[in-house]
C-alpha cells in the first residue's frame, strides 16, 4: 500500500502550486477615478494597508481618502493588503494621504480606526 | 496508513485552531475562509464576467480551487478526508458515535439515496443567492458549519440562528456518519464528477477477498466495497478505513490508473 503517499504528496504540492500561482488570477479588488480629467501631473504610492481584507473595505478606504483634495485614483489588492493610490503632486502628498485613511470612523458612541500603514 | 492520514488530518486542524486563536488575540485579520477553495468557485463567475473579485474572494481562493480540482481528479475526494478540518471532526464523532452504538447509524439506503442529491440543490442556491440576493456578498457564511464553527461562533456574519446550524451538524453527526460532507456540503457537489473519474482508486481483488462484508460497515460512507471489483463511487474519500480492517492482505488495494 506505498501507493497511499501519493495523497500527502498531492496535497502539499497542489497547495504549493496554488500559492506559487496566484498571480495568475490577480486582478484588483477595486478600481475608483476620483477625477473626471487627470492633472497634468500624476504620481503614484503604494501602501501596504492592515485592515484592507475585502471589497467592503476597499469601499471605506476609498470613503476614508476621497476628501482629501488632489486624490486621482484607488487600486486595492485586498490578497495583499495593497492600495495604490494615484494623487496631483501639486495639491497632496503620501502622508496627508496616510492620515487621511488612518484617521477614525465615527460610530454612535465610539472611534473606530479600521486601517494602518504597515511601514 | 491511518497514522499518516491522521497527522495529516491534526495538522490541518491545528492550522485552523491557530488562525482562530490568533485572531481572537487580534494577531491576523485572515479567518478559516482565508483558505477556503469553496470560495474560489465562488468568485470565478465576477471574475470572469467583470474582471474583479467580490466580498472577501480573492486570487488565493480561485487558486486553492484549480488545485482542489486537479486533486480531485487524481486522489478522488481526499480532501474530504485528509484536509478539511470539518470533515475531519465529522469523522471523529462519528467514530465515537461507532463506538457508543458499537456500529454506524444510517438512514435506509432509498432514504440516503435521496439526500444525497440535497447537495446539489445546496450548490444551485447558494451560487444563485450569491449573484442575486446577497449581490456577490458570500452570505453563505451565516449558514455555513465551516465558517461558524472555525470562526469559533464569532464571525461577523455568525447570525442567532447560525449557531443552531453549528451547532446541529456536530450533533447530527452523531447519529449520521458525514452527515454534512454526504447530504449538504455544495463543495462535496462540486468534486462529484472530478470523484467519479479519479485516478487513484481502491480495488478489490475478488481471489483473496472472503466477501466477509467487515468493509462495508467500517466505510463511513457506506459504499459498498465488499461487492465492487473497484471503488468509483462519487463518495469515495480515500479514507481507507475499508481497507485498515480488512482482514485479507491484498484483498484491497489502491491502484493509479488502474495499475
Ligand atoms: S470506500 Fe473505503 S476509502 Fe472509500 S470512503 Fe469508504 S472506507 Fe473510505
Ligand atoms: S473486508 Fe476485505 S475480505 Fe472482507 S469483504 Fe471487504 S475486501 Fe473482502
Amino acid at each position: 500500500m506505498k501507493k497511499v503517499i501519493i495523497i500527502p504528496a498531492a496535497v502539499l504540492l497542489l497547495i504549493l502550486v496554488a500559492f506559487a500561482t496566484t498571480g495568475a488570477y490577480r486582478v484588483p479588488t477595486l478600481e475608483v477615478e476620483f477625477v473626471e480629467e487627470r492633472p497634468a501631473v500624476v504620481k503614484s504610492v503604494e501602501y501596504t494597508v492592515d485592515g484592507l481584507t475585502c471589497r467592503g473595505k476597499s469601499r471605506g478606504f476609498a470613503g476614508m481618502i476621497s476628501g482629501v483634495e488632489g486624490i486621482v485614483s484607488l487600486t486595492t489588492y485586498a490578497r495583499s493588503n495593497t492600495a495604490i493610490v494615484e494623487y496631483d503632486p501639486t495639491l497632496t502628498d503620501p502622508v496627508e494621504i496616510e492620515t487621511a485613511f488612518e484617521g477614525p470612523i465615527a460610530h454612535e458612541d465610539e472611534e473606530d480606526f479600521p486601517f494602518k500603514a504597515k511601514k | 496508513m491511518r497514522v499518516l492520514r491522521t497527522i495529516v488530518q491534526a495538522l490541518f486542524l491545528a492550522g485552523v485552531v491557530a488562525i482562530l486563536v490568533r485572531g481572537a488575540m487580534g494577531l491576523t485579520t485572515s479567518t478559516c475562509e482565508t483558505y477556503c477553495p469553496f470560495a474560489g468557485l465562488v468568485a470565478l463567475y465576477p471574475l470572469l464576467r467583470y474582471h474583479t473579485y467580490t466580498c472577501a474572494m480573492n486570487e488565493l481562493h480561485v487558486a486553492l480551487f484549480v488545485s482542489l480540482v486537479a486533486l480531485t481528479l487524481i486522489t478522488k475526494k481526499s480532501f474530504c478526508s485528509w484536509v478539511c478540518p470539518l470533515g475531519t471532526v465529522q469523522e471523529w464523532i462519528g467514530k465515537a458515535s461507532r463506538k457508543v452504538f458499537g456500529r454506524y447509524v444510517r438512514p435506509p439506503v432509498a432514504v440516503d439515496r435521496i439526500l444525497l442529491n440535497l447537495r446539489y440543490v445546496v450548490l444551485v442556491l447558494v451560487l444563485g443567492l450569491t449573484w442575486t440576493v446577497w449581490q456577490g456578498d458570500l452570505g453563505f457564511r451565516a449558514y455555513d458549519p465551516f465558517y461558524i464553527i472555525f470562526t469559533g461562533f464569532q464571525g461577523h456574519e455568525t447570525l442567532w440562528f447560525s449557531i443552531f446550524i453549528g451547532i446541529g451538524v456536530l450533533v447530527a453527526a452523531f447519529f449520521v456518519p458525514m452527515v454534512w460532507c454526504r447530504y449538504l456540503c455544495p463543495l462535496s457537489a462540486v468534486m462529484d464528477p472530478m470523484s467519479r473519474a479519479g485516478f487513484l482508486r481502491l480495488r478489490r481483488n475478488p481471489g483473496l477477498c472472503t466477501d466477509c462484508g467487515i468493509c462495508d460497515e467500517a466505510c463511513p460512507h457506506g459504499i459498498p466495497v465488499a461487492t465492487a471489483d473497484e471503488v468509483s463511487a462519487r463518495n469515495c474519500t480515500n479514507c481507507l478505513e475499508c481497507v485498515e480492517v480488512c482482514p485479507e492482505k491484498g484483498a484491497l488495494e489502491l491502484t493509479l490508473f488502474g495499475k
